[in-house]
């Protein structure tokens, strides 16, 4: 085993693994349980109290169609099920997105630093978002809105444009992938630098997509990009096989029986597709795709079957949490709460690998 | 095989391209200066009883609003539009209001704040039980709440002037909207007229100043640009604007070119001085620096679009013509209109008594 791999694996075996990493099924009741808890607290909390015994009884009439015995305003009812719950949801959502994402991108690129951004989705999404905000207010189909929409088909964008330059060139493959994705990454940011310097008193809308957030998550929204990032999420823990296999190199995943090209770019796009959702409704959020995996790799080691489910809980429960934190601490973007979170803990890790990175 | 290779650069050029056309500023200007139907000559002519809710009004957004009856509970989410529901009488009704760094009038100090400059507490909004909430546009942070709360069912109206004739819409649109439309329509025509006898007191100076409007010099010079509300009110105040770009700078080079000969500090709130300015390196050569014509301004009065914007077109040109300033304030409108504005310890505004709403 050469690399990445080793790396990975490392990481598992250099050190004590805890005892819940024998059982991944423990693992993941305990990922349920807390994301559960994590919902709940995420929507009883906000600016307004509503008490926690009436947001349960709210929650259990509109979703269960439970009758608890309890009286509520309109008022809170609105606030809990149309403000706060599709938003602690789209949270949920787009935390599974980014940590499948961003597990697939480090499996097959095989590069521990690899985020779901790493192909230009951001810049194509930040731009995309530029681009809605630049022209008329239109709304598209579905209430869906123009700047999520254009933010997504920017994400895909970016990524096809890099999957297509990168054939070309003498580099390996990945290589080719990462710098190309670079490339493009910057020739897309300088695109939005333009785009923010035409907008004028409009500003400011593209700087609320930048920073991230989910203030503009509604039930629409929601129920668009959950199919999405939930299929997107199960095709790929389908292949975990396949995923395995790249940890061990592309002439080693070959001998295995995994078809690189194919499965790479099946890879490579079913990621891309999840981040791209996830940002079309959420914005840009960073650390949660890096840094969910690795944690969870740290407990159950690099093998894709156990790696995929578990970062997509694991990034569910951080972002609702962040979201919940942010929210808490006076509305503060969810990307500095999650930075903070992500870079310390990052830092950390990178001091601990005895074996040292490489490509 | 060829015709793929021009892919990508043709698909570059045209995101630059659509990168490069100016804004989204065109949106909420086309709908503001478009005169509502229901707006100034009916009016104006006599008297209209008073409206029948439901009523369905168009706002600055293009979006047909309905509000089923006369609102008890506003929720006011921009500065200007609390100054208006204050003077046409509805200001017991404001139940929650946007910060705003000068309360005017001071009674709007008491409402509670349920928005500030980089948000909506939309919860706070919902939990208040409004049956009108009034909102700035989507270029500010406020499009997420207006989504919101159209979709929990509360009428939200977008009212967000960028030139004097979408104030004065604006103005009328809230008096339809708050059932206060005799008074909104009164204190449109008042603003309407005391505009243009200034403008005509300006167009008798005898000269016609270059004047440079500074908003901000940290990190760059920051002025407006003349297609902005700012460039109507310096070309109403029979001044010659050194014009900002869209993004609202321009390059001490272009300002030093342009040599202006009248500078106003829309930045002394900030503590910016005539001294400061004489100053700083570059500047001794321009002709207002020279002459000693810097001049603090209220950049709240020149640019909220609601019933103080003539004081801030007073200010203006008291600053670029100085030999006018004693001809003003002009003398109160006879038969003054509106409801009272008590005394903030500034001299009485240009309304005067205004006579108990209908």
């Amino acid at each position: 085993m050469t690399g990445t791999g080793a790396t990975l694996g490392l990481w598992a075996r250099g050190r004590a693994r805890p005892s819940l990493a024998r059982r991944p099924l423990a693992l993941a009741a305990l990922c349920l349980g807390a994301l559960f808890v994590v919902i709940v607290a995420g929507v009883a909390a906000g600016s307004v109290a509503v008490p926690p015994i009436d947001t349960i009884a709210i929650l259990a009439h509109r979703v269960l169609g439970l009758d608890l015995g309890l009286t509520w305003t309109a008022a809170q009812e609105t606030i809990v099920f149309d403000l706060r719950l599709p938003r602690v949801l789209t949270a949920m959502t787009v935390g599974i997105g980014l940590s499948v994402a961003g597990a697939t991108f480090q499996g097959v690129l095989r590069n521990p630093l690899a985020d779901p951004y790493v192909l230009g989705t951001a810049s194509g999404a930040a731009l995309g978002a530029a681009v809605a905000v630049l022209l008329p207010r239109v709304t598209l189909i579905l209430d869906f809105g123009l700047l999520h929409g254009l933010a997504f088909a920017g994400a895909l964008g970016a990524v096809l444009l890099v999957y297509r330059l990168s054939r070309v060139g003498g580099h390996g493959q990945m290589t080719s992938l990462l710098l190309t994705g670079y490339a493009i990454g910057s020739l897309l940011a300088a695109g939005l630098a333009l785009a923010m310097f035409a907008s004028g008193t409009n500003l400011r809308q593209i700087f609320a997509y930048l920073l991230g957030g989910f203030a503009s998550a509604s039930w629409v929204r929601f129920a668009t990009a959950l199919p999405i990032v939930l299929g997107a999420s199960a095709l790929i823990a389908i292949r975990a096989r396949a995923l395995n296999g790249f940890l061990l190199g592309e002439d080693a995943a070959a001998h295995l029986g995994v078809d690189v090209r194919r499965e790479r770019a099946i890879l490579l796009g079913l990621a891309s597709l999840a981040t791209a959702a996830a940002v079309s409704v959420s914005g840009l959020i960073g650390f949660v795709g890096l840094v969910a995996p690795h944690i969870v790799r740290l407990a159950v080691g690099p093998n894709a079957r156990y790696v995929l489910p578990l970062s997509a809980l694991f990034g569910a429960i951080l972002m609702v949490a962040a979201d919940l934190a942010a929210r808490l601490l006076g509305d503060i973007p969810v990307g500095v709460v999650t930075a903070v979170i992500g870079a310390p803990f990052f830092l950390a890790l990178l001091r601990r690998t005895r074996a040292g990175y490489d490509l | 095989m060829a015709a793929r290779r021009f892919l990508l650069p043709c698909v570059l050029i045209a995101l630059l391209a659509v990168a490069c056309t100016p804004g989204g500023e065109t949106s909420p200007t086309i709908a503001a200066s478009v005169p509502h139907a229901s707006a100034p000559g009916t009016a104006a002519a006599s008297p209209s009883p008073a409206p029948s809710f439901p009523v369905t009004l168009t706002d600055d957004e293009g979006t047909a609003v309905t509000i089923a009856a006369e609102p008890q509970r506003i929720v006011s989410l921009t500065p200007a539009t609390t100054e208006i529901l204050f003077t046409i009488g509805a200001g017991d009704r404001i139940v929650g209001k946007v910060e705003d760094v000068a309360d005017f009038p001071p009674e709007a100090a008491a409402i509670p704040i349920v928005a500030r400059f980089d948000g909506v507490d939309i919860e706070q909004v919902v939990v208040l039980e409004p049956d009108l909430v009034i909102s700035a546009g989507v270029g500010l942070t406020q499009g997420d709440a207006v989504e919101q709360l159209r979709r929990a069912d509360v009428p939200v109206l977008v009212v967000y002037p960028t030139t004097i004739d979408g104030g004065l819409a604006g103005i009328r649109l809230i008096g339809r909207a708050t059932g206060f439309v005799d008074a909104a329509d009164s204190l449109a025509i008042a603003m309407e007229q005391r505009i243009d006898e200034l403008e005509r007191l300006a167009a008798t100076a005898t000269e016609r100043p270059r004047v440079f409007y500074e908003i901000d010099v940290t990190g760059g010079i920051f002025t407006p640009p003349v297609d902005s509300i700012y460039g109507e009110m310096f070309l109403l105040a029979g001044a010659e604007p050194i014009s900002g770009d869209a993004s609202y700078s321009i390059s001490l080079e272009k300002l030093v070119a342009a040599d202006p000969e009248v500078i106003l500090l829309g930045d002394a709130a900030y503590g910016v001085t005539a001294e400061a300015v004489a100053d700083r390196p570059g500047w001794k050569g321009m002709t207002a620096v020279r002459d000693g014509r810097i001049h603090p301004i209220d950049d709240i009065l020149v640019t909220r679009p609601g019933p103080r914007l003539v004081e801030g077109l007073e200010a203006l040109i008291r600053a670029i013509h100085p030999e006018l300033a004693g001809q003003l304030p002009l003398p109160l409108p006879s038969g003054s209109l509106g409801p009272p504005v008590p005394e903030t310890g500034k001299p009485t505004t240009w309304l005067g008594s205004w006579p108990a709403a209908a």
